[in-house]
């Protein structure tokens, strides 16, 4: 009974059908009240009840209860530990403050995710194997590739890097934890609110204008369009929250001694990335705000004939949506420095440059949105600008690629796993990139937008540049999260499946755009059945290799062999502890005396963690 | 330690990469070029895929031979050479790449520059109101003397400028004519003009590139069964030809149309 009670999920059931269902009350009787018709429309209500029902799931969590006793002047104990860290598998689905236990929740819930925009995307492939419409509908087909779009890209590729993050970098720069973490909390149990939303939508008429869901096409939706404006706002409110907490974090938390130029790499991207989604998420919610406006309440921000303009949308939209593309490559750029130096032996080669083309792609980003609309009709004069400023971008990406290279030579290159995808990594990256310079240019952009060419291109990118990050970094923490070493047989086979199936399914997709095949059809030109077809293949085989990738994971956490603390012999501070971490990380505060990556130098150290006695190592964890 | 040279390593790489340019330039697979901007832009491609190939060999390269020349035996407990870094190295891979980009987008400036004087210079083409719409295409001919609604097919005249008024009256969509090179969005709300000037005789196919419903599928000329008719770009005297039967029919349609009205208001 008590179960019901506490913040559980069990609580969650019944609180957060309450709040839609108090939600709902409100509204009925308040127009009931004024004398209106009680009942207007049923989505309105049942907007309302998504609004409250989500916010009552968070509730029922615990998201709010620490606050709340605090509010009401309720007995506190500072002390009180009692929702951090994991003695369990149960101590997962709650509440937790943990940030090594919230890091785990988020990159397990996000790949999932993963798994499952994996399997819109197979469903959609098997579509198009042949020519001529199979199995789908059409509305069934915009809503898979719309669904796809939007989980991939805000509850996977987004979160997924906060969660890395989340785990690693208190680590990394000596903290206890994250600097709110009762906020860290809550911005992760945000996301499954967001998730279920997004993913209910196909009980009401699933969203179907593609993840950008532009208007007025996304006027013209069913009621899920509504859900996929929402639950983009309710990812973008986790999103920012998390990235504030890492900016107060990284900027307050730093042990002593860890100057800006002592920070590892991956700690300079998740800063550049954090003052990114700050500033430009908000852009994105009040995309989402005004076209759910002009849905559910009849305002006239996009509409045509009320005085709305859609090329506004775009404008708004792709503020955030480029950076974002940024958000989800930034923190890659950082895990390979780690990964590649740490398993090549080697101090990274040009690190200032690195840290400084990192805060570079971060300024520039705010300024080369507009290369997504060059056949919009946007002003005329915006596109030598913003072709300019998109070129430019190319430089600071360019070096990293370089300094990772340099890296690499005359190291001692170990080629685990991790250090696998670090390297499978830059030759697909650097495919992505050199396309991406080519849709820079207007008239050739032009002349190929919104083809095939530009799924090649942004797949590349977010294929083979931003998974292929997150795998090396899995790969790489894996001992430090779980105690054990994942299988480096298994782990090979994933990489080589996985390297040659994405190739495979993305580099023909250049050709098919250059000829003529548009994005987002059902069917084609029958000369494209043979590509379309070994595409469809490669994408299930790429498919079937994650669940290599899942059993290896699973399976090593229970039977792998012990790693002890430091099988990389890596020097940056989260090595220097037990795998996993004690529960508040450093028996005492760690002091940092030289760079991260001195490897090669004799007996050189990044920190020292001085002596503590043992018991009050022991009175702090318990 | 064992360490190569550099140089010899970067020449091998231009050379594959050069090998890897010509093979992607002699295997490039464009759709013909049948507008006056063709050329230009897959002259911009060609040029792409020229220093793309050269980047991919040298990077591709340096991975392999540094992963397999320094690559780390079984239990090698060797650490690598602490480098931190080579300035005038960094400076140089900063500078080549910002030649790189600023040749594209000189290039790019050039040729869009061309296309908008040109399409200055062709204000006196035929004006077409292009009117995308959920699942077709309508073309008004808007030209003194020709003045022709609602078409279902665009047909014009070979080596002619011509102008597109792009609009639309429910969702976004985008005229895609691959061959020409050219795509616009048709946006509600906006006309968005282009121009081009066809330069072949022949069939073109029409896509509708931006998502716009359930029917976005099938606003491709290039699908069996289409209900759209392709592009026809035709000579001179078959346009006048043409205008003058679509002309003929318009005129039959509104005397049949104002028959029956007279009949039916008798």
């Amino acid at each position: 009974m008590t179960a019901v009670l506490k913040p559980t999920l069990a609580r969650c059931l019944w609180v957060a059908p309450a709040f839609a269902a108090i939600a709902i009350l409100i509204t009925v009787a308040a127009r009931a009240l004024v004398g209106m018709d009680p009942v207007l429309q049923e989505s309105t209500l049942l907007t309302v009840a998504y609004i409250a029902g989500g916010i009552g799931f968070v509730v029922g969590i615990g998201g709010f209860d620490y606050w709340w006793t605090w509010m009401t002047g309720g007995e506190l104990d500072p002390n009180d530990h009692s929702t951090h860290g994991a003695k369990s598998w149960r101590d997962y689905f709650k509440f937790n403050t943990d940030h090594k236990v919230i890091g785990i929740q988020y990159v397990v819930f996000t790949f999932i995710m993963f798994l499952v925009g994996g399997m819109f995307a197979m469903v959609f492939r098997s579509e198009l194997a042949r020519p001529a419409a199979q199995s789908l509908s059409p509305e069934q087909y915009n809503g898979l590739l719309s669904q796809h779009g939007v989980i991939m890209i805000f509850v996977f590729l987004v979160p997924v890097f906060a969660g890395i993050g989340n785990y690693v970098i208190p680590l990394m720069i000596g903290a206890a934890d994250m600097a709110f973490p009762r906020l860290n909390a809550l911005s992760f149990w945000l996301l499954p609110v967001a998730a279920f939303t997004l993913l209910t939508s196909f009980m009401f008429g699933s969203f179907d204008a593609g993840w950008t869901g532009y208007p007025t096409l996304s006027q013209q939706s069913g009621y899920g369009m509504t859900l996929y404006q929402l639950g983009v706002q309710l990812a973008g409110a986790s999103s920012i929250a998390t990235a504030v907490n890492f900016l107060v974090t990284i900027i307050t938390m730093r042990a002593p001694g860890m100057t800006l130029f002592r920070m590892p790499l991956l700690v300079w991207a998740n800063l550049a990335t954090s003052a990114l989604v700050v500033a430009a998420t908000p852009f994105i919610a009040g995309a989402m705000f005004m076209a759910m406006f002009d849905r559910e309440m009849g305002t006239h921000f996009f509409t045509i004939g009320g005085g709305g303009d859609t090329l506004v949308y775009q404008h708004i939209f792709w503020f955030y949506s480029h950076p974002a593309v940024y958000i989800m490559i930034l923190p890659g750029f950082g895990i390979i420095s780690e990964v590649i130096a740490t398993h090549s032996r080697k101090p990274i080669f040009g690190y200032r440059a690195v840290a400084f083309s990192s805060a570079g792609i971060a300024i520039l980003g705010f300024a080369v949105w507009a290369h997504h609309m060059f056949a919009s009709g946007m002003q005329p004069w915006l596109r030598v600008p913003i072709m300019i400023s998109t070129l430019l971008i190319a430089i600071p990406t360019g070096i990293k690629i370089f300094s990772w290279l340099g890296t690499l030579w005359g190291g001692v290159v170990r080629l685990t796993t991790a250090n696998l995808f670090a390297v499978g990594f830059i030759f697909t990256f650097v495919i992505g990139g050199l396309s991406g310079v080519m849709v820079a240019v207007v008239p050739f952009d032009v002349s190929i937008t919104n083809s095939y060419f530009i799924v090649a291109h942004f797949h590349y990118v977010l294929f083979g540049g931003s998974i292929m990050t997150v795998y090396a970094g899995f790969y790489h923490w894996y001992p430090k999260v779980t105690g054990r070493m994942y299988n480096e047989l298994l782990g090979r086979w994933h990489f080589w499946i996985t390297f040659v199936a994405l190739n495979v399914t993305f580099f023909p997709m250049h050709y098919l755009g250059l000829l003529g095949m548009p994005r987002r059809v059902m069917d084609y030109d029958p000369q494209f059945a043979w590509m379309n077809t070994l595409i469809s293949i490669a994408a299930f085989v790429l498919g079937a290799s994650t669940l290599i990738f899942v059993y290896n994971m699973i399976h090593s956490a229970r039977h792998g062999k012990l790693a002890g603390a430091n099988p990389w012999a890596g020097l940056t501070l989260e090595w220097m502890l037990s795998s996993p971490p004690p529960t508040f990380n450093f028996p005492t505060t760690p002091r940092v005396i030289g760079g991260p990556y001195r490897y090669g130098e004799e007996g050189a150290r990044h920190a020292i963690i001085p002596e503590a006695e043992p018991a009050s190592v022991e009175k702090v964890g318990a | 330690m064992k360490t190569l040279k550099v140089f010899p390593l970067v020449i091998i790489g231009t050379a594959v990469g050069a090998i890897i340019s010509v093979l992607l330039i002699v295997l490039r697979t464009l759709p013909v070029q049948a507008s006056a901007e063709a050329s230009d832009i897959d002259n911009l491609y060609i040029f792409f895929l020229g220093f793309s190939g050269v980047i991919f060999g040298i990077v591709v390269l340096f991975l392999l031979v540094s992963v397999y020349r320094f690559r780390a035996r079984p239990n090698d407990e060797r650490e690598g050479i602490n480098l931190h870094g080579i300035t005038w190295l960094e400076v140089v891979w900063t500078v080549i790449p910002f030649i790189i980009v600023v040749l594209c987008g000189a290039g790019g400036w050039w040729v869009l520059d061309r296309n908008d004087v040109e399409a200055q210079a062709r204000s006196k083409g035929q004006v077409v109101h292009v009117l995308g719409q959920q699942y077709g295409w309508k073309y008004d001919y808007m030209t003194k003397g020709i003045e022709l609604k609602e078409q279902q097919e665009l047909v014009l005249p070979v080596n002619e400028p011509v102008i597109f008024e792009i609009t639309s009256p429910d969702v976004i969509h985008s005229f895609w004519v691959p061959a020409w090179r050219l795509q616009m969005n048709a946006t509600p709300g906006q006309t968005n003009e282009v121009s081009t000037i066809p330069t072949l005789i022949g069939e073109y196919d029409i896509i509708c590139a931006y998502l716009c419903g359930v029917g976005h599928t099938a606003m491709n000329s290039a699908l069996p069964d289409s209900i759209i008719p392709k592009v026809r770009v035709v000579s001179r005297a078959d346009f006048d030809a043409w205008i003058a039967q679509q002309k003929t029919a318009a005129a039959e349609v509104a005397a049949t149309a104002s028959a029956d009205t007279a009949v039916s208001s008798s």
